[in-house]
């Protein structure tokens, strides 16, 4: 059973910290659909924001596959973004298309997701030491000093981190195709 | 027009650039092109190595990251050389900052350059026989590349003898060079 499906499961038992922990996981992907792939406004962003967990809470039973979680919740977030903005500015609210790029754009947020999440799964050291090269700019030297080690196997390092990655990515992938995984959208 | 025109106008764009444009990008910005070229030669042999060499993709996403960041100190590079000619032309009162900050760019891009080598070092031991001379050539062109930005540090006029950036610059020289050694013995 996959963090997600067992999310679901309790959610749908009423778990008070279950909810907690689905809108901690997946608050920020919601938000970064809408401001980073929609570019809401401020105020719309709030507002979408409220309404994808409001409708996640009232609609998650009628979630068929619960491994679908992901892809679910999108679904719902770029719904609620095309009714705001078929809404914005109208008395009479008209069928809005998405925003070029949008589609690209909660495909990369898709990506990043899988990549936070596989990073998770690393050792720790993995995780530091790729989080330093790779996100803070860090250079060999101030990543061995850092962490004490040579500065001259720093780069290996990181290569055999970013192979465990890799396998950790693939296992994942491969994962979500074994369970039978198309990946349903409500 | 043919194929291959484009890159050839785009890298003559560039050097003109750096022939032609006054104060435009000087030293430290070449520095900072050359250590990403190296960079580039690095990615190209792990990239040509990936059915033998079970780090050759870490090593391809290292290069190209470090090969971006060389590109973003050499621009960074020509604004604070800009800046710095435009300060001591004029009486500026930043000018002692824009001269700091204008010794500080070439620190990093020094910085950056001695992990270009070491990671060409890197490749140069483990690529195919094919792209090893392309490593090595890497890492010489990233030595040179750090020797000149550290070069950049020592004369910048803010930077005095006590100053600890001219010893960190040395530092970064003195790994470079030990990466490049490697490189070519491995290159034999």
């Amino acid at each position: 059973v996959t963090q997600d499906a067992d999310l679901v499961a309790r959610c749908l038992r009423d778990d008070p910290a279950a909810w907690d922990a689905l809108v901690a996981r997946y608050s920020r992907y919601v938000y970064a659909i809408i401001v980073q792939a929609f570019r809401l406004s401020d105020n719309d962003a709030e507002d979408a924001y409220q309404d994808v967990f409001l409708r996640v809470y009232d609609r998650l039973g009628s979630l068929r596959d619960p491994e679908a979680l992901r892809p679910w919740i999108a679904q719902l977030t770029r719904r609620v973004c095309l009714d705001r903005l078929s809404s914005a500015g109208r008395e009479e609210p008209t069928e809005a298309v998405e925003p070029p790029g949008a589609e690209q754009g909660v495909h990369d947020l898709d990506e990043a997701f899988d990549v936070h999440e596989a990073l998770d799964a690393l050792p720790g050291s993995c995780r530091e030491i790729l989080d330093r090269f790779f996100t803070r700019d860090e250079s060999y030297r101030t990543i061995g000093e850092a962490l004490q080690l040579p500065a001259g196997t720093i780069a290996s390092r990181i290569s055999r981190c970013l192979v465990k990655l890799r396998e950790e990515l693939e296992g994942r992938s491969g994962a979500v195709l074994g369970s039978g995984g198309k990946r349903e959208h409500e | 027009m043919k194929t291959g025109d484009v890159p050839a106008l785009a890298l003559a764009e560039v050097l003109d650039r750096f022939a032609r444009y006054v104060p435009g990008p000087g030293g430290g910005a070449a520095a900072g092109v050359v250590a990403a070229l190296a960079a580039s030669l690095v990615a190209k042999a792990a990239h040509a190595s990936r059915g033998s060499w079970a780090d050759a993709a870490g090593v391809v996403a290292q290069a190209s990251l470090l090969r971006d960041r060389c590109v973003k100190l050499a621009d960074a590079d020509a604004r604070a050389f800009a800046a710095a000619l435009s300060a001591l032309e004029g009486e500026d009162a930043t000018l002692a900052d824009r001269l700091d900050h204008a010794a500080e760019v070439p620190l990093q891009i020094a910085d950056a350059a001695a992990d270009v080598a070491a990671l060409a070092a890197v490749a140069a031991e483990s690529c195919e026989g094919a792209f090893r001379a392309d490593s090595a050539t890497a890492a010489m062109f990233a030595e040179a590349a750090a020797r000149a930005a550290a070069r950049l540090v020592e004369i910048n006029l803010t930077v005095t003898e006590a100053d600890a950036r001219l010893r960190q610059a040395q530092r970064f020289v003195a790994a470079a060079a030990a990466s490049a050694a490697r490189a070519l013995d491995a290159g034999r």
